[in-house]
């Protein structure tokens, strides 16, 4: 079972992005409401995947893309973010997040992305 | 069971409801605080979920209002809409809608949301160039359509003026309520007068309260002021800022803004060097400026700190001789906290020379003329290459001031308690005459005394301040006031007690006459008067010269 | 209270005795008489005197007056606080109804050898005096009367004591009326802003 980390501040989008993963059979391995738990958590359960709000209230999404990335350079990271935030998706995808969510997001679009992702080859390192 | 939609439903209110309240209290922080990136940051992250979460559950109004406020606010954030009056009563409309909306998700009877009020966040939105008259217009709308008032009112600095110095009339009159009682022995009117007592001293620090701002509402402004004059400096600055909370009376602060700019500017323009200067003194390019507020019993103690080149001791010598502020003897003889103070006289800094070289103190007599209006105290203290310190103590409040009350040839005077240092009784004995004056020994610090009778009261040609057979009685009372790093002793004839006094301000012509800051009434109706320390320190300076 | 009284001619403050007053058409018909007006001057007060009501009051041994539009007051002198380090026309200060005021003493102001007839009287009285720019006390010794008179009654200040100095300017005329001389003084200008300045400036 594949392994997924939910880094999100808003409980209700980590309840709804939990309930589809784990509806669709994924594993959660853990939920993050801030930055500096996201790290802790990348670092201790080393998912096969994140799903990153871009802003959280002790950090930006950015920043923890880059913290994540000096620890594990091939961690797979998916970006969940709002309409108007193009910029910093953009940013992000520059320093390796491997796709985009947009918020409100169809189970679907979610759960599509999500496998796709996952079924990358995982550049070896 | 509850369904999973019931479920999304509950975490969704839970959670807007908690955003709605954080909202509510960060958007009151903003106002006191329109400067602060943290702050806006968090309103912009709460909106954002709150955005995010109703189009995901379907509260499409919800949604839209919080998508209209967040952009106001990224406005705000990018400097392209100011946290104006206008802006911020639409804005507080706003998140009250959102919090109506939040209530009423399940009401099926809620309506629609106030057209005007929606109308009034696309002007503030889309509408920038002219949207202050577009937004008048709409205001009066909006104040027939409240039903729930806010919690906060915005009021007149004016109106608390006002209210200030009726608590202070007040204040008199129940001295004098109270002395009367005491001298018609009623116990009646004695338990209705210490009631009448807690009351009015109740509601005096009530207006004291009212009027109260954080410090935090003038440090907000600095940033940018000090990225702008370091980006014309061509210097490098780090600003920290110390004690947002501290609270200070409203005017105070008001008076205290330009001088803080002032030193703020000071400090960089001249005190901090360019980056490679620095570098070539050993210390980091970039240079520190910190702005530290504490609280200090009743006062306000306000610091400006930066690690600049400090100040060069020798070169206010130099102009305090060229100045005719000092012979060039007593200025070699200075301790350096008084050559400092000397930077603070009138005529030391306003020579476009001295700034060059010196590095300080254009117009600093001005910073400390504003600074001695609000009674408050300031002082400098440096260390060559290494930066330079400002303090400044600051009352809290402005009307009642804690003061000494004491008696000179049977007249009442006072003296705010922010000038003095010590009260002492010395004998006679203990006062050595020395050079026309009279000096004390007090702790191993030499300490000049005058006596005040002989000060204000010989006839000028015949003062003599040197000579103790003036004095009445072996033993003296004396108040060690300090000013501008001069201590002076005052010596009384009879000493009373502490007490808060109303200062009112003497009136034309008086206002003239600066040896008094003003008069108070004392609970007997009489009048006292009270000494303006900065003015009695150099009244006395200069009669020492003569 | 009227800046001049035209018709209310007894219009004065409660505190002050009144004083035998000369009615407009008396005085107009004595001047008249006398002859020492012209006829358009005596015709036009006729028609309508225009009237000042004064405040007089004894200054050594002679009478001046103040307009009563600028006096705010007439009240028994309340205990005057000295202030040191003030010229020795002030007096000091006295909290009159709450409001602190510096009481000026006239006769020293205008180097006046005071009455020593008045020796040994203990009340005195204090005028209250308000323009624009300052609020005073004026201490006599006497209580202040009321008086109204033709405005014409009123000479302008002879022109060599406008030159003797500058600082005479504060007497605005000089009014003559039965066989009174009275000085009457503009308080606008009784402390002129130099004079003001003049307050030791510490």
């Amino acid at each position: 079972m594949k392994r997924i980390l939910i880094v999100d501040d808003s409980f209700y989008m980590r309840t709804m992005l939990k309930n589809m993963l784990s509806d669709a059979g994924y594993e959660i391995v853990g939920e993050a409401p801030n930055g500096q738990t996201a790290l802790e958590l990348a670092k201790e359960t080393k998912p096969d995947l994140i799903t990153l709000d871009v802003i959280l209230p002790d950090s930006t999404g950015l920043e923890v893309l880059k913290g994540i990335r000096q620890e594990q350079p091939d961690q797979k990271v998916i970006i969940v973010s709002a309409v108007g935030q193009e910029v910093i998706v953009n940013e992000a995808m520059e320093y390796g997040a491997k796709s985009y969510i947009v918020k409100p997001f169809s189970e679907e679009n979610v759960l599509e992305v999500v496998s796709k992702v996952l079924a990358e080859d995982t550049p070896k390192s | 069971m509850k369904s999973r939609e019931q479920e999304y439903k509950e975490i969704f209110i839970a959670e807007a409801l908690e955003y709605f309240d954080a909202l509510n209290r960060h958007i009151s922080i903003l106002e006191k605080e329109p400067e602060s990136d943290e702050t806006l940051a968090e309103i912009f992250r709460l909106l954002h979920n709150l955005k995010a979460n109703s189009k995901a559950i379907g509260y499409l109004q919800i949604s839209d209002v919080s998508h209209k406020l967040e952009t106001a606010f990224s406005l705000i954030r990018n400097k392209e809409l100011s946290f104006s009056d206008e802006v911020v009563k639409v804005l507080f409309d706003g998140v009250d809608l959102l919090g109506e909306l939040i209530h009423n998700v399940d009401n099926p009877n809620y309506g629609e949301p106030d057209p005007l009020l929606l109308r009034n966040l696309d002007i503030i939105v889309e509408n920038l160039s002219d949207s202050t008259i577009e937004l008048a217009k709409v205001q009066r709308y909006n104040t027939s359509k409240n039903l729930a008032l806010s919690e906060l009112i915005y009021i007149q600095i004016r109106k608390l003026d006002h209210m200030m110095n009726l608590v202070g009339e007040l204040m008199i009159d129940r001295d004098r309520i109270l002395s009367i009682s005491r001298e018609l022995n009623s116990d009646e009117l004695k338990s209705v007068s210490s009631h009448l007592y807690r009351i009015t001293e109740e509601l005096q620090y009530s207006v004291m309260d009212a009027r109260l701002v954080n410090i935090g509402s003038l440090f907000n402004k600095f940033p940018r002021i000090v990225r702008d004059v370091a980006a014309a400096e061509g210097k490098q600055v780090n600003l920290v800022l110390e004690g947002h909370n501290i609270q200070i009376d409203r005017n105070i602060l008001q008076i205290m803004a330009d001088s803080l700019l002032h030193l703020v500017r000071n400090a960089i323009t001249h005190g901090l060097e360019k980056p490679e200067e620095r570098q070539a003194a050993g210390k980091d390019a970039t240079g520190q400026l910190r702005l530290a507020a504490q609280s200090d019993r009743e006062n306000v103690l306000l610091r400006l700190i930066d690690d600049g080149r400090g100040i060069d001791l020798n070169v206010v010598r130099r102009t305090a001789v060229e100045k005719q502020l000092v012979s060039a003897d007593t200025a070699r003889t200075m301790a350096e906290h008084e050559l400092l103070s000397l930077l603070f006289e009138p005529g030391f800094s306003t020579a476009k020379e001295v700034t060059e070289f010196s590095g300080r103190g254009v117009g600093l007599d001005v910073v400390k003329n504003a600074i001695d209006s609000i009674g408050g105290r300031i002082s400098v203290s440096s260390v060559k290459g290494s930066g330079t310190t400002f303090s400044m103590q600051l009352p809290t409040s402005i009307a009642v001031k804690g003061a000494l009350l004491f008696e000179v040839d049977s007249i009442y005077f006072a003296i705010p308690l922010i000038h003095t240092e010590q009260v002492v009784s010395l004998d006679k004995d203990e006062l050595h005459e020395v050079g026309g004056v009279l000096i004390a020994d007090l702790k191993g610090e030499t300490v000049t005394v005058v006596y005040l009778n002989e000060l204000l009261n010989a006839p000028e040609q015949e003062m003599r301040l040197g000579d103790k057979t003036r004095l009445n009685g072996q033993v003296q009372n004396i108040i060690i006031v300090s000013y501008n790093n001069r201590k002076l002793g005052l010596i009384v004839d009879k000493l009373y007690r502490q007490q808060d006094i109303v200062v009112k301000p003497l009136s034309k012509p008086l206002e003239q006459i600066d040896i008094y800051g003003g008069v108070t009434l004392l609970g007997t109706g009489k009048v006292c008067l009270v000494l303006d320390v900065p003015a009695i320190t150099r009244y006395f300076t200069q009669r020492r010269q003569i | 209270m009227p800046k001049t009284s035209k018709t209310n001619k007894k219009a004065e403050p409660e505190t002050l005795k009144a004083l035998p007053e000369t009615t407009s058409a008396e005085v107009a018909a004595s001047e008249a008489g006398k002859g020492e007006a012209t006829v358009s001057e005596s015709a036009r007060e006729l028609v309508s005197p225009e009237m000042v009501h004064l405040i007089v009051f004894k200054l050594g041994t002679e009478e001046y007056a103040i307009r009563i539009d600028q006096v705010k007051e007439v009240t028994v002198t309340p205990e005057i606080t000295r202030m040191p380090r003030t010229p020795d026309f002030v007096k000091g200060v006295a909290n009159i109804r709450g409001d602190i005021i510096a009481i000026i003493d006239l006769a020293r102001r205008f180097n006046i050898r005071p009455d020593t007839a008045a020796d040994g009287v203990n009340t005195s009285y204090t005028l209250v005096v308000e323009t624009d720019t300052y609020s005073i006390g004026v201490d006599v010794r006497e209580v202040p009367q009321s008086l109204n008179l033709p405005l014409t009654k009123i000479d302008k200040t002879p022109s060599f004591l406008q030159d003797v100095s500058v600082s005479e300017n504060f007497i605005e005329g000089i009014a003559k009326t039965d066989n009174r001389l009275i000085i009457v003084l503009d308080m606008h200008k009784i402390l002129t802003h130099e004079e003001v300045n003049q307050l030791p400036n510490l």
